[in-house]
Formats: C-alpha cells, sequence, structure tokens
C-alpha cells in the first residue's frame, strides 16, 4: 500500500515534478498534433491529386514511330479503346497550353496586377486547359469546383449561370459584335484580376507555325463565365478553363488533345493492371508512341511528392521523439535529485520493513504518475489541438500579429488533419516506456542504497 | 504482548555476535563475541562510551546491519537466516525503531507518519479493508500521547517532543514484541525528554514489550531493572543477575 501512497505523496508534495510532467505533456501534444498535420497533408494531396489528375493519365508523344507512322490528333479512336475497358468508369480529353491572360478594360493598371501577382512573380502566366464538359465532369472534381463559387450566397455572382452548361453565355451578356467563347477563372486569379462575369478577357499565346517553324502570338477574346474554386492553391490562381474547340481554334487548330484522363472504378485493384492492358492495346492501334512513357498512373505522375511528404512525415515524427527523450531525461534528473534527497527517507522506510524491490517500486511508481498524467494530459492537448488547429491557428496569428499558416503558399485553405488513433496510442506508449525506463536508474539506485548508510546521514 | 515462539523465554536472543570492518589493509574488529538475552517484557539500558560497539550493536539486533559472524534471534526467529524480503517482514513486525532523530518522513502528516509500518504491512486492497481499525488504533496512540490536536500536522510543524512521540507512536503501532530505541532523548531537552520517557516507560508497562535502550544518560540508565555496559566490542558489565547470557 505504501507504494502507490508514497509515491503519490512525492509527487504532489514536490514540485519539480510538474517540470518532468510539463515536458511530458508537451512532447506528447506536440507529436500527435504534428503527426496528425501531417497525415491531414498526405490525405488531401492524395485527395487533390486525385481529383486533378484523375487515376489515369495518357499523354500521347505525337512524334513518329519506329514505323513511321504518327499518332492521330483527335482523341475519339483513343478514347473509344480506353472506354471500352470494363474497369474504366470514364476518360475525357484534355488541351492543355500555356499562356496569358489580360482583362479588357479592367480599371485596374494593369502592370500594377502584373508586378504584383503573388504566385508567379512578374509574368502571370496561365495554364490553359480546354475540355469537354459532360466527360471532364466524370473524372475530374471540376463540377465540385464551380459549384463550390455558385452555391455559396455570398460568392454566388462570381459563379457560372448553369453547373450543367458551365460554358454558357451569362445573363444580360451586351452582343458587342465578338464571336462568344467562354472561360472559366480560378478563383484566386479572378480576385487578382478583379473580373466580373460577363467580362471580356484577351487569351495570349505562342504557337509554333508549322510550316515556317517559326513561333508566332495568337490571342482571341473570351467571356468569363464563372469563377471555380478547387481549394487548391495553385489550381485556382493558374489554371483557366476553356471549351476543347475554343482553346483549339486559339493554337491554330493544330492539335485537338494532349492528354486523356481516366477515371477507374476501382484504382487502388485494377490501377497497375489497367495502366498496363490500355498502353498495350493503344500501342498495337498505334496510337501512342509506345515507348513506355505516355500511360501513367496518378502515383506514377506525383510519387515523389507523395513519397517526400511520407518521408517528411517519418522525419518529423523521429526528430520530435527526441522531444521525449528530453523529457524522459527531465524525468531521470529530478528523480535523481529525489534519491539523493530522499536517502534518509529509504533508510527509515527500511527499517520500518519495506523491501528493495517496494523501495525500487515506489521511485518507479513516481515516473508511472508522471507518465500517466503528462501523456494522458498530452494525449487531450494533442487530440484537441489537431482538431481545432485551424481555429487555433488564426486565434494566434490574430494574437501575435503574425500570419503562422500562410495560405498563399499552401495549397489547402484550411490546415488539414486527421488523428489516427493507432499513432495515439504507439505515442502515449512511447512516452511510458521512455520515462519509465529513465526512471529505472535512478530507482535502481534508491533500492541499492544501504538502509544504514542512509539512516547516519544526519 | 506478543506470545513467544517456539519455545523461548526471550523477546531478543543475540548469539557469537562479532563484527569487523576492513579498513585499509587492516581488519577493525568492532564486536567480538556478543552474547544478550532480553526475556519478554524487560527494559534493558546498553550503556558505554563511544565507539564501544552499541549502535552497531543494536543495528545487527535490529536486523539493519548483517553481523560478521552470530545469529539474532527475534521473538524466535533467526533473522539473519532468512531472504532479504522475510528479514524486512520481521523488523516490520516485531521489531519497533525509535531514533535519536526521529526519522519522521516529512512530506506525511503525524497520523501518516504512525501509519506508515502498518501501510508497508499490507497490499492496497488489505489495508483499505483494514483501515478504518489501524487509523482509530493509530489515533489512539496519538491521543494517549497528547497529540490529538496535532494529527495532521507535518513533522515540521511539530516540536522536537512532539516529532519523538509520534515516532513512538510509530514504534508502537504492531504491538512489536521488542522495541529498539538509540538515545531516544538525546536531542530533546531534559524536561522534555523526561516527558517522552515517561509516556515510554508508561507504555512499556501497560503493553509488556521488552527493550534495548542506547543511552549516555545515566538517569535513563537507572530507570532499566537491567543495565548492560560494553567496552571495546565486548560486554564487560550486566547488572542481571544471569550476568552476560
Amino acid at each position: 500500500m505504501y507504494k502507490l501512497f508514497l509515491s503519490w505523496r512525492y509527487l504532489t508534495a514536490r514540485r519539480t515534478n510538474l517540470i518532468g510532467i510539463v515536458g511530458i505533456t508537451v512532447g506528447v501534444g506536440a507529436l500527435i498534433m504534428i503527426l496528425s498535420i501531417m497525415t491531414g497533408f498526405l490525405d488531401e494531396h492524395r485527395a487533390a491529386i486525385r481529383g486533378g489528375l484523375s487515376d489515369l493519365v495518357i499523354t500521347p508523344i505525337h512524334l513518329a514511330r519506329s514505323d513511321r507512322s504518327v499518332p492521330p490528333r483527335e482523341p475519339e479512336a483513343l478514347l473509344e479503346i480506353v472506354r471500352a475497358d470494363p474497369r474504366v468508369a470514364g476518360a475525357a480529353p484534355r488541351l492543355v497550353w500555356g499562356g496569358m491572360i489580360s482583362p479588357r478594360g479592367a480599371q485596374t493598371d494593369l502592370s500594377e496586377v502584373y508586378y504584383s501577382h503573388p504566385e508567379t512573380g512578374n509574368v502571370p502566366v496561365v495554364q490553359l486547359i480546354g475540355i469537354d464538359v459532360a466527360s471532364e465532369y466524370q473524372v475530374a472534381n471540376l463540377r465540385e469546383a464551380l459549384a463550390r463559387v455558385s452555391s455559396d450566397p455570398a460568392s454566388a455572382r462570381h459563379g457560372v449561370r448553369d453547373l450543367d452548361d458551365p460554358f454558357a453565355a451569362p445573363r444580360d451578356l451586351d452582343d458587342d459584335g465578338i464571336a462568344y467563347r467562354g472561360i472559366l477563372v480560378g478563383k484566386k486569379l479572378y480576385d487578382t484580376f478583379q473580373l466580373r462575369v460577363g467580362d471580356r478577357v484577351n487569351v495570349l499565346t505562342a504557337v509554333p507555325d508549322p510550316r515556317s517553324g517559326a513561333v508566332k502570338s495568337n490571342n482571341l477574346i473570351f467571356t468569363v463565365c464563372g469563377a471555380f474554386k478547387t481549394g487548391q492553391s495553385e489550381i485556382d490562381s493558374d489554371i483557366a478553363y476553356f471549351d476543347r474547340r475554343a482553346l483549339a481554334e486559339l493554337i491554330g487548330n493544330e492539335r485537338s488533345f494532349s492528354t486523356v484522363l481516366v477515371k477507374l472504378h476501382d484504382f487502388e485493384r485494377d490501377g497497375a493492371a489497367t495502366r498496363a492492358d490500355l498502353e498495350q492495346r493503344l500501342d498495337q492501334a498505334r496510337l501512342i508512341r509506345g515507348e513506355g512513357d505516355e500511360v501513367s498512373t496518378w502515383e506514377d505522375l506525383r510519387g515523389s511528392l507523395i513519397a517526400a511528404i511520407e518521408n517528411e512525415r517519418i522525419l518529423i515524427g523521429v526528430m520530435l521523439a527526441l522531444v521525449l527523450l528530453v523529457a524522459g531525461f527531465t524525468v531521470f534528473a529530478i528523480l535523481s535529485m529525489m534519491v539523493v534527497e530522499k536517502r534518509r527517507d529509504i533508510g527509515i522506510l527500511s527499517a520500518l520493513g519495506a523491501t528493495r524491490g517496494g523501495v525500487l517500486s515506489t521511485f518507479l511508481l513516481i515516473a508511472f504518475w508522471d507518465a500517466l498524467v503528462g501523456a494522458v494530459s498530452g494525449a487531450v492537448l494533442g487530440v484537441w489541438l489537431a482538431v481545432k488547429i485551424d481555429p487555433f491557428e488564426r486565434w494566434l496569428s490574430a494574437t501575435i500579429g503574425y500570419q503562422i499558416w500562410n495560405r498563399e503558399i499552401y495549397l489547402f485553405d484550411t490546415i488539414p488533419s486527421r488523428i489516427v488513433p493507432i499513432a495515439v496510442a504507439l505515442i502515449v506508449l512511447g512516452a511510458f516506456a521512455c520515462t519509465l525506463l529513465f526512471a529505472a536508474i535512478p530507482a535502481v539506485r534508491a533500492a541499492r542504497l544501504d538502509p544504514l548508510e542512509a539512516l547516519r546521514y544526519e | 504482548m506478543s506470545a513467544p515462539a517456539s519455545g523461548t523465554r526471550h523477546a531478543l536472543e543475540v548469539r557469537g555476535i562479532a563484527k569487523s570492518f576492513q579498513v585499509g589493509s587492516e581488519t577493525l574488529d568492532v564486536l567480538r563475541g556478543i552474547d544478550l538475552a532480553i526475556p519478554y517484557g524487560q527494559p534493558v539500558a546498553l550503556v558505554g562510551s563511544s565507539g564501544a560497539g552499541k549502535s552497531t550493536l543494536l543495528h545487527i539486533a535490529g536486523l539493519l546491519e548483517r553481523p560478521s559472524a552470530g545469529s539474532v534471534r527475534v521473538d524466535g526467529v533467526d533473522g539473519w537466516n532468512l531472504s532479504p524480503d522475510e528479514r524486512a517482514k520481521v523488523r516490520n513486525r516485531k521489531v519497533g525503531f525509535v531514533f535519536q532523530f526521529y526519522h519522521l518522513l516529512p512530506e506525511l502528516s503525524a497520523l501518516e507518519n504512525v501509519l506508515l509500518p502498518a501501510m508497508i504491512a499490507h497490499s492496497p486492497g488489505e489495508y483499505r479493508a483494514a483501515r478504518a481499525q489501524l487509523t482509530e488504533a493509530a489515533l489512539g496512540l496519538l491521543a494517549r500521547f497528547g497529540l490529538q490536536a496535532r494529527t495532521k500536522h507535518r513533522p515540521s510543524q511539530l516540536s522536537g517532543g512532539e516529532r519523538q512521540r509520534v515516532a513512538l507512536a510509530r514504534a508502537l503501532i504492531h504491538d512489536p514484541p521488542i522495541l529498539i530505541a538509540d538515545e531516544p532523548t538525546g536531542n530533546l531537552d531534559s524536561a522534555t525528554g523526561e516527558r517522552v520517557l515517561e509516556l515510554l516507560f508508561d507504555e512499556q508497562r501497560t503493553r509488556h514489550f521488552a527493550m534495548l535502550l542506547v543511552t549516555h544518560d545515566a538517569k535513563l540508565a537507572a530507570r532499566c531493572p537491567r543495565t548492560v555496559t560494553m567496552r571495546d566490542g565486548r560486554i564487560v558489565g550486566d547488572t542481571n543477575g544471569s550476568g552476560a547470557a
């Protein structure tokens, strides 16, 4: 009985123990919070990349094959083969190009906008993506991104008129005699240029002339049909969507698609096999160049990014585990001090009939209470912070007057976080093991103390 | 008083005790063959000059320090022939200690200090079951020693005399057959010391436990019916009729 009683009494009577407990709390709390955020990051990245890139991406290289045939510049034959596979849920052709957007008649001085563009510095180069709306909706998250703007009462006036036909002309559009072509603009880009639905923008690009070989510039006027918001900063500030035919017209009809996005019913199960089968079939049909790099899974394309985050998560976990070591060392130092201070008590306990094992247990129990109180409060703190990280960060940023989480430079609007119960349990167990291991050294020393030596010490 | 075990008449029986220390290349003989038997209920004063070996004998008899040779029987149990854990149990149940410097645990209240041997003796479950009874016994002892108003005080809040009375109550909580005291009044002024001795001898008469008291105080020695004198590690005088047993 005295082991429980005395260890708890020693713990509560000595304030220095609090340092050990606080150390464990901070270590466990930080570890849980950071690992939850890193897990959230990983999830967000995977989800975002899945949505944006679809499961498989086919990018034919339009150069002559070894048999001197050239893959076709229209996607239909390719789509037919892809869609015939029962594992495929949908396939959508895309035409991807680069260019610049210049708002016509904007009130803001254009040079100001260009020079202060947050993402690209001085030159606001925009990715121009031509799509077929119906098939694009099957494979990517554009519909949700459009709805995020048009369904929110605060931003509805910047949204498209009809989600099923997003390139439809806005209401009350003045006919100024320009042939109508629609453009959908990422919300950040839209805000940077201070656009309005119905605004006319000039889209400029450079294309090589197949006959002369020289690079010439093309431009066309487009009408803003609405903004979209994926929540991924890069996409929302750098991408504009067009009808695929309209974009082909801008680049001189030299090409009508550059990639085909493929969505599978079950990527986890069929991804690799479908990729290999499609590659073989498309090669046989002479629709790709067939050198092994034109059909990719989304993991192939962003594999290094995912591996980097996963690696970072492990690295941070290992580094933060050092915090637990420091906490364990603090407990070791406090207990060592206590053993020296309590020499006489240890002698008294022995005289009163306590065994060496009993003395050992008493000091180990002090560390056990340290670990219990520290790890439990650390787990509560860590889980709470992981759940409330966004409001907490806003509060902290407002309090110290410095933006800790810069939403401009990250891919997400909110700080992602996901709590993994197994990880929480492992961290708590780790804190226990670390503390008890460190405490064992002074506890054994206490048990080995000669009681008589301790009693003579006065 | 506890009943004698295995037919012996002695609460404490020390036979052929020798103790030597190695100091460098020399062997220092502190005790050179001590025989001493204390019957149940007999108070014995152990006197002698400094360095005579009184404290070493006390520690060996109290099963705190292992002798180089010889045996110690406490209530009939050969203490140095037991495992360390069994010996700790004998110390807990059969020997009451009173030290010159009280040796109370500073983080515990007076009542908790008195209950400490009982906490050591019992598992948490047993202790909870017996708690009310044990607390009552401890409070009874403290009240008898005039400390009923001081039960919740920490040692640092008590005077020297009060601390020694708490230590006395702690030594008696298990009603041991023998009480070993190392200069119990050595750290108290004479009036306070006198009061503590009154209580100690009152209890001894009531409970009839044996006592081995190390003292330099002639008045205290005179209170005991038997005085054992030590010199150079040997017993040189014993007022007991049977002499050095």
